[in-house]
């Protein structure tokens, strides 16, 4: 019998995002608990960490976005079909998670003068990266091989605020624009996309 | 046959060495490729995303050090059993990766009043991790579950410069002691130990 899963977090995307796709994307249930910061001191004490996100399965707590994004993936199958091809999955999101921390240090940055300067920094970064993952980046719409993986998810996640941004960002890039329109053309992701609620990151 | 594994990455730990020991701990053999800064330089370009360390198996290159370190774990046998222990495992090896994170940032911080400033955070960050995974650590020797896996390798790696400042840092971690001297128990890593060279991080 499949898990009841429970996923806790900020009502935000930044370190969650990814698992509620894969949730969405692989049709299986959960409950998506978002908890806002006045709660948080007090919840913070119970949890493993001290940190969110949290992965309740069955009463059993796991925290670490990265650990529990690769878990759901391994369980929903959206981690690739070989060891090698997990391996290269794997390589695509540490990158865009690369990518994101680079968009959170730029948006969280409480100096001025570094917040300005770590935007500033962002347009080269953003550039480079996308210059790569085009290159390595699979022609089918999909980072690696020939059907959905977390790691397309996980592109998709890393290219909202980018997209947001500069709604012609991949247009240089018709390899990684294929990758989000195949994400965007999931039913399951679609349906959440569309009620899921606007924040900030 | 065995795949043949070559591991480049400079002379250092930092980012390889958790790698490098899972090998050395599972009697695998492979490659361990270490570069001078100007040796790096011209593969930079023809690199997957411009980073070391990468990883070569039989002719195929992969890199992010993440990614490199859990396909090892797999190809070892030190991954923990699949599905909710790997898991585990995962987010134990992601906490110590937040603590390495940390310790290098001070390490690599020339503004000396900065240093000052993150060196007295170090203080009060490191117990309180210790404290905590001594809560969640298990009780024979092992962060997870009751043989080697990768998290501890990743524990005494992480724990490599803390100790050597002060060698009776986990004193007050009876359990988290009890994982060192497991993994120091294991004579193949032991050997390595001694032999490999002593580099600033």
């Amino acid at each position: 019998m499949a898990p009841k899963y429970k996923f806790t977090y900020f009502n935000l995307r930044a370190r969650g995002e990814l698992s509620r796709l894969i949730f969405a994307a692989a049709g299986v249930q959960y409950e998506d608990y978002r908890i806002d910061f006045p709660q948080w001191p007090a919840f913070k004490e119970k949890t493993p960490m001290g940190q969110m996100p949290l992965l309740e399965a069955d009463g059993k707590v796991v925290c670490q976005s990265g650990a529990i994004a690769r878990y759901l993936a391994r369980e929903t199958g959206l981690g690739g079909k070989s060891s090698w091809e997990e391996a290269q999955v794997d390589m695509f999101v540490c990158g865009v998670n690369d990518l994101i921390d680079k968009l959170c240090d730029a948006h969280f940055a409480s100096d001025e003068a570094i917040k300005e300067e770590r935007t500033k920094a962002l347009g080269p970064y953003v550039t480079k990266f996308l210059d790569n993952y085009e290159k390595l980046g699979g022609p089918d719409g999909h980072l690696v091989g020939t059907s959905l993986t977390y790691a397309d998810l996980a592109f998709f996640v890393g290219m909202h605020d980018v997209l947001k941004h500069r709604a012609d960002a991949l247009e240089k890039f018709p390899k990684l624009a294929k990758v989000v329109e195949r994400v965007r053309e999931n039913k399951g992701v679609a349906a959440y996309i569309a009620e899921r609620p606007e924040t900030n990151i | 046959m065995a795949p043949k594994y070559k591991l480049t990455y400079f002379n250092a730990r930092g980012r390889a060495e958790l790698t490098r020991l899972m090998f050395v701990a599972a009697g695998v053999e492979y490659e361990d490729v270490r570069l001078e800064r100007e040796e790096w330089r011209p593969l930079k370009e023809t690199s997957p995303m411009g980073q070391l360390p990468m990883l070569e198996v039989d002719g195929q290159v992969m890199c992010q050090s993440g990614a490199i370190f859990r396909y090892a774990a797999k190809e070892t046998g030190l991954s923990g059993s699949a599905g909710w222990e790997e898991a585990q495992v995962d987010m134990f090896v992601c906490g110590i990766e937040d603590l390495q994170t940390k310790l290098w940032e001070v390490r690599f911080e020339r503004d000396e009043a900065k240093k000052e400033e993150k060196k007295t955070g170090l203080a009060t960050f490191v117990p309180n991790w210790l404290a905590n995974y001594e809560k969640l650590c298990g009780p024979d020797g092992h962060l997870v579950g009751a043989k080697l896996t990768y998290a501890d390798l990743a524990f005494f790696n992480g724990m490599h410069d803390i100790l050597k400042e002060r060698a009776d840092t986990l004193e007050k971690f009876p359990k988290l002691a009890k994982v060192v001297e497991s993994v120091n128990e294991n004579k193949a890593v032991a050997a390595y130990i001694a032999e490999r060279p002593e580099t600033f991080i």
